[in-house]
């Protein structure tokens, strides 16, 4: 009886550990899940000519059409640019950031920038999910590039 | 039966489709002719792939914004350095020709003279735009093809021991 509380009480805690990582986004990365945006939807939008969010490239060089080039996140004069860019815009206003130097795990730009915007509490941004880098996700798929 | 063959013609087109998509963005392998490569240098004049012809070329694919592939350099000086003037099975002397994907002029100058990096250095400046990276399928930085006296492929994407390790298996001696 003793054991089946014990294994009762640890089962608990885990389940307790597990809920508590999956909110805190499980990775602890600063976005969510929800919070990566599937390049085939943002080459679309751009397509159609839609009303496009406001795109902003934190990574070396701005290679998706429309976009804004604010410079490496990892640099604190692009951290800056970027916060004077978004400075008047509303809290939900939609933005996409993307960089598509490296593989996430190797990005040094993208967390940076990607924080300052949980920061200043807008609620409609989002990460270009450029898993791999911007040859492989964007443009070998022959979505709209900046002339 | 025609009906039916009519059928399997959307298939076979979406087939004979994918083959070439996968085609164009497959990756080099041992044995495959290493396409030449035409680009200017730090200083403004272009030097080829093919013109190395006769020796051991890396073929070393980086960038300034590529963390890895700084920290890589210093190692592949070393590598430069030891093998420069040995004589391997399939070509004579080593040689690395540098391609790199910055997009800024002066960030890649400045660490090519920072990192005192004295071996061949190329690029159009194109970032992940640039054509040789799609010619080359390369995944990602840092990224690199060994090719022979004759251009084909040795060996791609080897680093640290494993690059030293080949390169000492195919020396015949050192000069």
């Amino acid at each position: 009886m003793k054991l089946f509380s014990r294994i009762l009480l640890f089962c608990l805690l885990q389940t307790v550990f597990l809920l508590n990582s999956n909110a805190q986004g499980g990775n602890a990365e600063p976005w969510s899940a929800k919070q990566l945006l599937d390049p085939a939807e943002l080459a679309k939008t751009i397509n159609a000519g839609k009303a496009l969010p406001y795109i902003y490239c934190i990574g070396p060089s701005a290679v998706i059409k429309g976009s804004v080039d604010i410079g490496p996140g990892n640099e604190k004069s692009s951290i800056e640019k970027l916060k004077a860019a978004v400075s008047k815009l509303p809290k939900d206003a939609p933005i996409v950031l993307y960089c598509g130097c490296c593989p996430f795990r190797n990005c040094p730009n993208i967390r940076p920038a990607f924080s300052l915007l949980n920061q200043l509490k807008f609620t409609n941004h989002k990460l270009l999910n450029l898993a791999t880098n911007i040859r492989v996700d964007w443009i070998s798929k022959g979505y709209p590039v900046a002339q | 039966m025609r009906m039916k063959q009519l059928l399997f013609l959307p298939a076979i087109l979406a087939f004979l489709f994918s083959l070439s998509v996968s085609a164009q963005e497959q990756e080099l392998k041992t044995g495959d002719k290493a396409p030449d490569i035409r680009l200017p240098t730090t200083a403004g004049d272009t030097v080829t792939l093919s013109s190395l012809s006769g020796k051991i070329v890396l073929v070393d694919f980086w960038a300034t914004w590529c963390a890895p592939c700084i920290t890589e350099q210093p190692e592949l000086a070393a590598l430069y350095k030891k093998f420069r003037n040995t004589s391997f099975q399939a070509g004579t002397g080593f040689e690395i020709y540098g391609v790199s994907l910055d997009n800024k002029k002066e960030s890649w100058q400045e660490i090519v003279n920072k990192l005192k990096i004295d071996w061949i250095q190329v690029s159009d400046l194109k970032f992940w735009a640039s054509p040789v990276a799609a010619t080359y399928a390369i995944p990602e930085l840092p990224y690199n093809v060994l090719i022979d006296g004759k251009g084909m492929v040795l060996a791609v994407n080897l680093h640290g021991a494993e690059l030293e390790k080949f390169l000492t298996l195919i020396a015949v001696s050192k000069e």
